[in-house]
């Protein structure tokens, strides 16, 4: 018995020494909260920062939707923040979209912005890469480090004047975005030529859908190309057909006829709204159609199959496929760029961080994030199935440029236009005719 | 103690549970509206703060708008004086606020700019009405710079006549300059907004996040989700009036506030959210700092209550161990108290016994003393009187002995005298004690003996007849007339090569006891008390005795009883062995070196060769007389043979007789008074050995035997006992008892000299001749010198006689310790008193014999 009571007393002095041990260590805590308040004369403003070096950066803005992410956008940022984080430097956004037909276009304000050196950085289409770079508007790049890495065809497409004007950051090429469902549904294959082409659209338009081919008033051009172009880009005569071109020899209009007349063909058939098309904006207009299973066919940069405020993410099977010509399904790719304003207020400052934002490492996380083709001969990411058709051509290098520097007659945004004049009501005569005067415009300046 | 009923216990845990509960409701409460009161302060203090900050960026935006249009205001004013205006316009130079400037002289729809086109007011919007100072500002447009723009425009008037309109075209650049570099940290979003087209004309740098560009005031609600149209019609109300609109929404799961922002008047907008969490860092910071401390008093709270949790169990444990302790110790002493109270009760009872007990045989001797009186001269009632006398006497002695034997026990004084014994001797003497008892009362006694394998031990002799004796005489007493009593000694496996381990069951078929009765034989004061047993005198003290010096011994004792079947007593004692005597020379001495034991019992036959074993005599065991007729004619020669009288009978016993040698003898192994068995004897030499026997037994038959030739007869017993002639030397100091010796002696012819005390025996002795005397019967307690004082000085006498003269203590103090003292005295026998005049013949014919010997 005394021996438990003995036992009791211990354990009463154990816990007693614990709890004292605990409020001990209460107490030293918070004497060390309390404690430490030691003043002492300070000026309480730091001190001045280095003055922080600013690059403009001018790119089209995307309309973002709530709770969206924009992965080709995000994809840009990071090596934007990349080159900012490596260089300490800060890249100031500024962008313009126009809000209708009526507004002044991207190309047409980033003309404007870049011959009155507003930025230091832009993300131009490649007329406007052209225009200004004829203008000599636009830094020579040939000199950055990375520049080194790219593609020929690349380099060749984006270099006027024998300057390198702009770099891209991915290879974009436009193709068909095609509602497989629906193909299977009525039986059909998906098509090569121009004629199976028409087929189909026929078999979807017999088969209660009005208008089969969803187009807005910008990208219908990429039918033209790939029609016209087939042969001069695959046809292993490409630098002296150009050439035979730029010369006078050969006419641009000889190779934009088919295109033209097949747009015309699709107009009369009513598989393409014209007056719809002529008002409409990229992705806005023809989109929701086709994600709702109305429309069959899109025609969409590379881009768009992995993002999801465009066509990233269907609830039915979506391939990509090329335009038809006849050498089969044909991939047609511009060269949109990164430039550097040639008289920009910090053109070197803006040089550098394109040159960080095209290196390899940066092009490995832009590709990787947005799944594109890269520019850089040196990455190589794995793209979406549904783009896996599209991709097939180009790795077997069956393409038709949308646009190219070496041309004396800028195609990309010259193109787009005369289609425009075509959606409006103009004949195909009249737009050859148009090229005809662009080609001769060209001569004479040249 | 009173118990807590379950009930109200879970009451009390109800009530506590509810206090407990309702003080945390209190406490929640008022942290809910601690935090409530906080959370609105903070968001008071948020809206507060942006609207200051707005404020800030208005009133830079109106700044410039003002300067604009004063800087204008200055050059109408300059132009108007110039005598060629266009002239002055083509030389002006843009700058970085103005990008452009252009003069229409009045009465004219086309002018001039310094940037050298034709300038006309087409593509300029006028009509909204909105105005800096005055001026007139257009609606906001893309300029040829591809930037967002707005023209003022200023009346150029030469004395009091307006001669023209002066153009001039700001960029919404230039305010971003003036602006600061984000505000809340960056996290801020700022579009400043053309309010007539709702297009956002600037996304100063640094303001929100860069990714996300919003078009105009549709696309701001589109991309960030405001769909209420609540809220949207509010916002074309303000907008439409001009005011200021906040509104808490959340952009992208952030909660923030959203604001438009009237400037100018309303002309252009400050559009664009905060997150709260922005505004409210240091807020976010007292609420966490605050949640820290409810958190730290909720913790040190629920800590105190562990601890007091943890101290009130303690205490409680304490508590209930001191309940239990106190407890067991009021079962103690009630226990203590009821043995107490038992014990008295025993006490009074045993009292009340052993007045009784006592009183009968006194009653008894008194009586028949008065009866002996009047009727002395009629001898033969002298002869009866006497005889009853002596046996209340005798059973009053045993009731004396008795009890003193229970206090020395109960007290623990009793010492164990250990001395080599044989067991033989045990069993004998206990045997010729109980035998005619149980004769008497015509009951059949047993004695077994089997597998004991040594007869000399070491131990008390006198306890173990005292405990053979007890319960033997209990046997007999508790056993009607003609039962039957089993005494039986068995020989237990050996523990130890030293010790001989001894069963010894006494078993009769008598009264038996009740199971209530066994659990209390054992204490002492207790008796079986029913009309049976009542008849039967006795101390109850016996077993409690026994059982005492069983238990002294390192000993059990059981017991097993059933009513009118008989009891079982069971005792086991392990008693030391002692070391080898020589046994075998006794045997060579005597030639024998073959024995023959015919027997018809196994067990008896195996009982019989372990009692030889060791005396290297060859033993043939066969169970008849065939077999042992066999063995004859085999050429066998034994020097003794060994034939039990029950198994092989008289015929076995005549026909061995007639084909033996007639010198080898026959020794029947017999119970004591078998029939018969004299018959046997006649048949030549021989004798009777009583069964079961020992070696020592068998020895002294052969002993017997063998000394027969020789007719070296022992003196007659009768003869041996008398005492004529002999003269003492007593010391006794109390007159009665000096007389009672001094007659006794004087009946058996001897006389005898008393003094009083052991003085004056020394003094007598030392004056007396040698031979005077032939022994000195000393009492032991008396005046002057004690019988021990005197015995020392006797033998420490210079005188011949004084080391051998038998000094024979008497004394009433009869203990074996007390003999012990006697004989460390130097004295040579010991006889307590009272006398027993038989005993103390044999006492004082073996002391004179053994000192004539020596």
């Amino acid at each position: 018995m005394h021996r438990t009571k003995g036992r009791i007393m211990m354990k009463r002095i154990k816990s007693k020494s614990r709890t004292a041990v605990l409020l001990a260590a209460l107490t030293a805590l918070c004497l060390t909260a309390c404690g430490g308040g030691e003043t002492e004369f300070k000026n309480l403003i730091s001190e001045e920062k280095e003055e922080e070096r600013v690059v403009n950066l001018f790119s089209p803005m995307e309309k973002t939707a709530p709770n969206a992410e924009n992965v080709a956008r995000t994809a840009a940022d990071l090596t934007v923040a990349m080159a900012e984080e490596a260089l300490d430097v800060s890249v100031a956004y500024w962008t313009y979209t126009a809000e209708n037909y009526q507004d002044k276009t991207y190309d047409e304000v980033a003309l404007d912005r870049a011959r009155n050196n507003m930025d230091d950085l832009y993300l131009l289409n490649p007329d406007v890469i052209l225009a200004l770079g004829a203008e000599g508007k636009l830094m020579d790049l040939s000199g950055l480090d990375s520049a080194g890495n790219l593609r020929e065809i690349i380099r060749t497409a984006n270099t006027v004047d024998g300057k390198l004007v702009a770099i891209p950051q991915e290879v974009v090429a436009y193709g068909l975005f095609v509602n497989a469902d629906l193909f299977r549904q009525y039986d059909l294959s998906l098509p090569e030529t121009p004629e199976e082409f028409l087929e189909c659209c026929r078999v979807f338009k017999e088969n209660g859908i009005e208008t089969p081919i969803g187009a807005n008033r910008w990208w219908l051009e990429t039918f033209v190309f790939a029609l016209a172009y087939t042969d001069l880009y695959n046809g292993g005569n490409t630098e002296a057909e150009i050439a035979a071109l730029n010369s006078g020899e050969a006419r641009y209009s000889d190779y934009m006829r088919p295109g033209f007349e097949f747009l015309q063909t699709l107009i009369d058939r009513g598989y393409i709204d014209p007056e719809k098309a002529l008002v409409s904006e990229a992705i806005e207009a023809e989109g929701p159609d086709f994600l709702a299973g109305k429309t069959p066919i899109v025609m969409a940069y590379w881009g768009a199959a992995n993002t999801e405020t465009a066509y990233g993410k269907t609830e039915f099977e979506m391939q990509v496929i090329g335009f038809p010509s006849s050498r089969g399904q044909m991939p047609v790719m511009p060269m949109t760029g990164w430039a550097v304003g040639a008289e920009a207020e910090h053109r070197e400052d803006a040089a550098r961080v394109l040159d960080r934002m095209v290196s390899d490492e940066a092009l490995q996380l832009f590709s990787e994030t947005n799944r594109v083709i890269s520019p850089s001969k040196n990455v190589k990411v794995d793209c979406v199935p549904a783009l896996r058709p599209l991709n097939d051509r180009i790795e077997e290098g069956i393409y038709v440029l949308g646009s190219n520097a070496g041309m004396n007659v800028e195609q990309w945004g010259n193109t787009c236009l005369i289609v425009r004049d075509l959606l409006g009501g103009a004949t195909v005569e009249e737009c050859m005719a148009s090229f005809d005067r662009l080609q001769e415009a060209a001569m004479a300046g040249t | 103690m009173k118990k807590i009923p379950n009930e109200q216990r879970k009451k009390r845990g109800f009530s506590l549970l509810l206090s407990i509960i309702l003080v945390f409701c209190v406490f929640g409460t008022v942290v809910f509206a601690v935090s409530r009161k906080i959370t609105k302060e903070m968001s008071d203090s948020a809206i507060q703060n942006l609207s200051e900050s707005l404020d800030l960026l208005e009133s830079t935006i109106e700044a410039i708008l003002r300067s604009e249009a004063e800087f204008q205001t200055l050059i109408a004013r300059e132009i108007a004086r110039v005598e060629d205006p266009e002239a002055y316009i083509r030389a002006c130079e843009k700058n970085q606020t103005m990008s452009k400037m252009a003069l229409i002289l009045a009465g004219r729809t086309e002018g001039v700019s310094n940037t050298g086109d034709r300038f006309t007011e087409e593509g300029l919007d006028f009509s909204a009405g909105g105005t800096v100072m005055g001026l007139p500002v257009s609606r906001s447009y893309l300029n040829y710079m591809g930037t967002w723009s707005y023209t003022i425009k200023c009346p150029v008037e030469r004395d009091g006549r307006e001669i023209g309109t002066l153009y001039a075209e700001y960029i919404y650049d230039a305010i971003d300059r003036s602006l600061p570099d984000g505000f809340y940290n960056k996290q801020a979003s700022l579009y400043i907004m053309d309010a007539e087209s709702q297009r956002f004309v600037l996304k100063p740098k640094g303001m929100g996040r860069r990714s996300a560009g919003h078009l105009n005031l549709t696309d701001f609600y589109r991309a960030n989700d405001i769909q209420d149209p609540g809220i949207r019609a509010e916002v074309d109300t303000c907008l439409e009036e001009g005011r200021n609109i906040l509104f808490y929404h959340s952009i992208r799961d952030v909660q923030a506030l959203n604001y438009m922002w009237s400037v100018n008047g309303g002309t252009v907008y400050l559009v664009g959210y905060v997150p709260v969490e922005a505004i409210q860092q240091e807020g976010r910071t007292v609420s966490q700092n605050i949640l820290v401390v409810v958190a730290s008093m909720l913790a040190a709270f629920f800590l105190c209550i562990l601890l007091y949790y943890l101290n009130w169990r303690q205490q409680d444990r304490l508590r209930r161990e001191q309940e239990a302790e106190r407890k067991l110790h009021s079962q103690q002493l009630a226990e203590a108290l009821q043995a107490a109270q038992i014990a008295s009760e025993s006490k009074t009872t045993f009292l009340s016994n052993m007045s009784h007990d006592i009183r009968t045989p006194m009653n008894a001797v008194l009586g028949f003393a008065t009866l002996l009186a009047l009727e002395a001269e009629n001898p033969a009632r002298v002869r009866e009187y006497t005889k009853k006398i002596m046996a209340s006497g005798q059973h009053l002695l045993s009731l004396i002995n008795d009890i003193l034997d229970v206090s020395k026990i109960e007290s623990g004084k009793v010492v164990l005298n250990f001395e080599k014994f044989s067991l033989n001797d045990v069993v004998s003497s206990v045997d010729a004690i109980i035998q005619p008892m149980a004769k008497a009362r015509g009951q059949a006694f047993h004695l077994e003996m089997t597998g004991v394998r040594h007869e000399y031990l070491v131990g008390d002799e006198t306890r173990i007849n005292q405990i053979l004796i007890n319960l033997l005489s209990n046997a007999v007493k508790y056993t009607p007339e003609g039962g039957a009593i089993w005494f039986r000694i068995i020989g237990l496996k050996q523990r130890s090569g030293q010790y001989e381990h001894i069963r010894i069951e006494v078993e009769d078929n008598g009264y038996g006891m009740t199971p209530e009765y066994l659990e209390t034989i054992f204490d002492a004061f207790t008796r079986a008390e029913n009309s049976t047993t009542n008849k039967v005198q006795g101390t109850g003290l016996g077993m409690a005795i026994t059982k005492s010096i069983v238990e002294l011994m390192g000993g059990t004792i059981e017991v097993y009883s059933e009513v009118d079947r008989g009891t079982l007593f069971r005792v086991d004692l392990e008693l030391r062995i002692q070391e080898e005597r020589a046994d075998r020379r006794f045997w060579e001495q005597r030639g024998i070196s073959r024995v023959l034991a015919v027997d018809g019992s196994p067990e008896s036959r195996e009982d019989i060769r372990v009692l030889m074993e060791d005396t290297g005599v060859r033993l043939d065991a066969v169970p008849g007389l065939e077999e042992a007729l066999a063995l004859l004619r085999d050429g066998g020669e034994w020097q003794l043979l060994l034939l039990d009288w029950e198994t092989c009978g008289p015929a076995a016993a005549k026909g061995l007789r007639e084909e033996l040698p007639g010198d080898v003898p026959i020794l029947l192994m017999a119970e004591l008074d078998a029939p018969d068995v004299e018959k046997a004897l006649e048949l030549g030499r021989g004798g009777v050995l009583t069964k079961p026997f020992f070696v020592s037994a068998l020895r002294e038959k052969v002993e017997e035997l063998w000394a027969e030739p020789g007719g070296e007869a022992g003196p007659e017993p009768g003869e041996m006992e008398d005492l004529k002639g002999l003269r003492f030397l007593a010391a006794e100091d109390n007159e009665i008892n000096a007389e009672i010796l001094a007659e006794l002696l004087e009946i058996e012819g001897a006389s005898c000299e008393i003094v009083e005390n052991g003085r004056l025996a020394l003094e007598r002795f030392q004056r007396s001749e040698e031979g005077e005397f032939d022994a000195i019967l000393m009492d032991v307690q008396m005046p002057v010198m004690s019988g021990h004082e005197a015995a020392k000085a006797i033998r420490s006498l210079e005188r011949e006689d004084a080391g051998r003269i038998p000094i024979i203590a008497m004394t009433a103090n009869a203990f074996a310790e007390d003999e012990k003292a006697a004989l460390d005295a130097g004295m040579d026998a010991h006889v307590s008193k009272p006398l027993n005049m038989e005993l103390l013949k044999k006492v004082i014919r073996q002391c004179t014999g053994r000192r004539g010997e020596s």
